[in-house]
């Protein structure tokens, strides 16, 4: 397996994810989950940025002038859907908290998984 | 003639249409929307009977693509009904709010079983994790609160997780249908696999199961178990039904499970933990095999939505009444508690696989499309079922007679039993889905064949002889609930390495 730049570019990305599965798993309150959800969406949706950009930059728009090297417009589209779901439920996930903070306002696991 | 291009796609956003407008006219919701149900199982059980298989795409050529087949009607017909048995049950306790809730669960559900591509799979599954979502977190207090937030933290992960997945399998393949991942790496299989598996509750992945079902309200776990976790089970069934080392790895995953959770159900001690305990088991017994899986599972979704409506008493509902009137109720309602009991012990026998159920066709099936291999430890599970579900009839039954005999109805009038237990429309709805427990079993008489016959019941009696030797064990230190977060969590990951390692190197 070379190392092409196109996957030298996701490194940065994967070590981002690592470090979000990493916080997920150790985290002893729910604030610091939700960063840690929060950071493993980014990861996945920059992955899907840079693989609908691996053929190129270019805006897929057609114009009279004409690019040599167009991003895949497919990812691109798909990915709307998983910004606005994972937005939605990070927002619900706010509003739980919010609502759990009200008994034990230090939201640590060790308080409220008794 | 109409055009079957426009109606399918508008059927399977009907549900979600009546929610919308149920929620500005919320008196029209409950028959608008216990007539559509009524249209789909109708509908589903004709297409179900005739092999009925359509696909369409929507928005022309390159658009979304959908199919209508033989896996997806079992499990259409199965979640209408579970949730016209929920609707018809608990009609009196709900806002239109919750009935909104139901129907946008029913449109994500026929899309998680008729998408064959992985993005509105994707879709369709995080609506429906919202839904449960919702559905968890109605009973408002703060330790149901706690695993809803559990629930959405496991799913959105898992989703996460299945999305690496499909990006990964894009890069090989350029698309994103389920039938192009025959060119995808190993890597990305397990990703969408694990994702796939913690949304339809799977042992180890399905962690999450028990404590949820056994602290919701019981019309949310019956909805739960009835339709929720079928999601997984029909785009799992097509993609083993074309991988070959994916359905291998099934075999071993849903083996596992199956024991392993009925092992836990046996050595529980609270009822509705047992079911969901057991709701693992059974569903890792509905992926192994790809071609009954789904109609195994429709089965399974129907019979636990049976047991948790009928697992507690009908006025156990805190707060609702005074202590006089519960009284007074449990003087009246001694019949219609006896209907109760007997539909919970029917339900039960069905999913032990006992003669002249549906259960038995369903078992039937399963265990002769099984490898050789496999078939003595799906053996050994039946058994361990049989041993869980006689504890549960036992608890049952112990609970009713303690109940008769602290409220003393002495005087038993025929006339007044049968008055009173017609006067409900309930008790109607209890017994027909009794009667299409047995009826349906003789759809296909060429099962009931003596040797089949008798191997059920004598996994039942065995079964039942099992739970006598060991009801006496106390094993509160061996079966701890799992409760923390790390566990629900890191479950997905564990279980993606696993096959990852089975697919490259075990082979299994």
């Amino acid at each position: 397996m070379e190392l092409t730049p196109e996957k030298i570019r996701l490194f940065p990305i994967v070590l981002l994810m690592i470090i979000g599965c990493f916080g997920l798993l150790n985290s002893k309150s729910i604030l610091r989950s939700l960063l840690s959800l929060d950071l493993i969406d980014t990861a996945t949706i920059t992955i899907f940025v840079f693989i609908a950009g691996s053929s190129g930059f270019q805006t897929p728009i057609v114009s009279a002038q004409r690019y040599s090297s167009y991003s895949d417009p497919y990812p691109q589209a798909i990915i709307l859907t998983a910004i606005v779901i994972g937005f939605a439920t990070q927002a619900l996930l706010c509003s739980v908290a919010l609502r759990l903070g009200r008994k034990s306002p230090m939201l640590r696991y060790r308080d409220l998984e008794k | 003639m109409m055009d079957l291009q426009i109606v399918f796609p508008a059927l399977i956003f009907l549900p979600a249409f009546v929610g919308f407008v149920g929620c500005v006219f919320p008196r029209i919701i409950f028959p608008l929307g216990v007539l559509s149900l009524l249209g789909f199982a109708a509908s589903s059980f004709f297409a179900l009977q005739g092999d009925f298989a359509f696909a369409f795409t929507l928005v022309g050529e390159g658009g979304i693509q959908f199919s209508v087949d033989s896996y997806a009607t079992p499990l259409i017909f199965g979640s209408s009904i579970t949730l016209l048995i929920v609707f018809g049950l608990f009609a009196n306790r709900f806002t239109h709010y919750f009935y909104q809730i139901c129907l946008v669960l029913l449109t994500a559900l026929f899309i998680s079983f008729s998408a064959v591509d992985l993005v509105s799979l994707f879709i369709s599954l995080e609506l429906l994790g919202f839904c449960a979502f919702l559905l968890v977190a109605d009973r408002n207090d703060k330790k149901s609160l706690f695993n809803s937030f559990q629930y959405l933290i496991g799913g959105g992960l898992a989703m996460l997780i299945y999305l690496i997945g499909v990006v990964q399998a894009f890069t090989f393949t350029g698309s994103f249908l389920l039938e192009d991942l025959v060119n995808a790496p190993d890597t990305a299989l397990c990703l969408i696999i694990a994702g796939l598996l913690t949304k339809s509750g799977v042992f180890l992945c399905g962690l999450w199961v028990p404590n949820i079902y056994s602290h919701a309200n019981c019309q949310s776990s019956a909805i739960l178990s009835g339709c929720v976790t079928c999601a997984g089970i029909a785009p799992i069934a097509r993609m083993s039904q074309i991988l070959t080392p994916i359905s291998d790895s099934m075999i071993v995953i849903g083996v596992i499970s199956a024991v392993v959770a009925a092992i836990y159900a046996v050595f529980e001690r609270e009822s509705g933990r047992a079911l969901g305990w057991s709701s693992v088991s059974q569903l890792g017994i509905a992926i192994l095999s790809p071609s009954y899986g789904c109609i195994y599972a429709m089965q399974h979704g129907i019979c636990k939505a049976l047991l948790f409506s009928t697992l507690h008493d009908d006025n156990d509902h805190p707060g609702s009444l005074s202590k006089h009137d519960s009284n007074y109720l449990n003087n009246r309602n001694s019949p219609k508690e006896l209907l109760r009991v007997i539909v919970f012990i029917v339900a039960s026998l069905s999913i032990m696989g006992f003669p002249f159920l549906a259960g038995f066709t369903t078992k039937t099936w399963i265990k002769y499309d099984l490898p050789f291999e496999a078939k003595l430890i799906y053996t050994t599970a039946s058994l361990l079922t049989s041993t869980v579900y006689a504890r549960l009839i036992f608890d049952r039954i112990n609970v009713f007679i303690k109940r008769q005999n602290s409220s003393q109805s002495n005087s038993f009038d025929f006339a007044v039993t049968l008055n009173d237990l017609f006067s409900k429309p309930k008790n109607y709805i209890l017994i027909l889905s009794t009667a299409f427990l047995v009826c349906s079993s003789f759809l296909f008489p060429e099962l009931l064949t003596i040797g089949s016959i008798q191997s059920a019941v004598v996994s039942a009696i065995l079964g039942g002889i099992l739970f006598v030797s060991v009801v006496g064990i106390q094993a509160d230190d061996f079966v701890k609930p799992v409760t923390r977060t790390l566990d629900l969590v890191g479950a997905p990951f564990l279980v993606a390495a696993l096959l990852l390692a089975n697919l490259l190197y075990l082979k299994i």
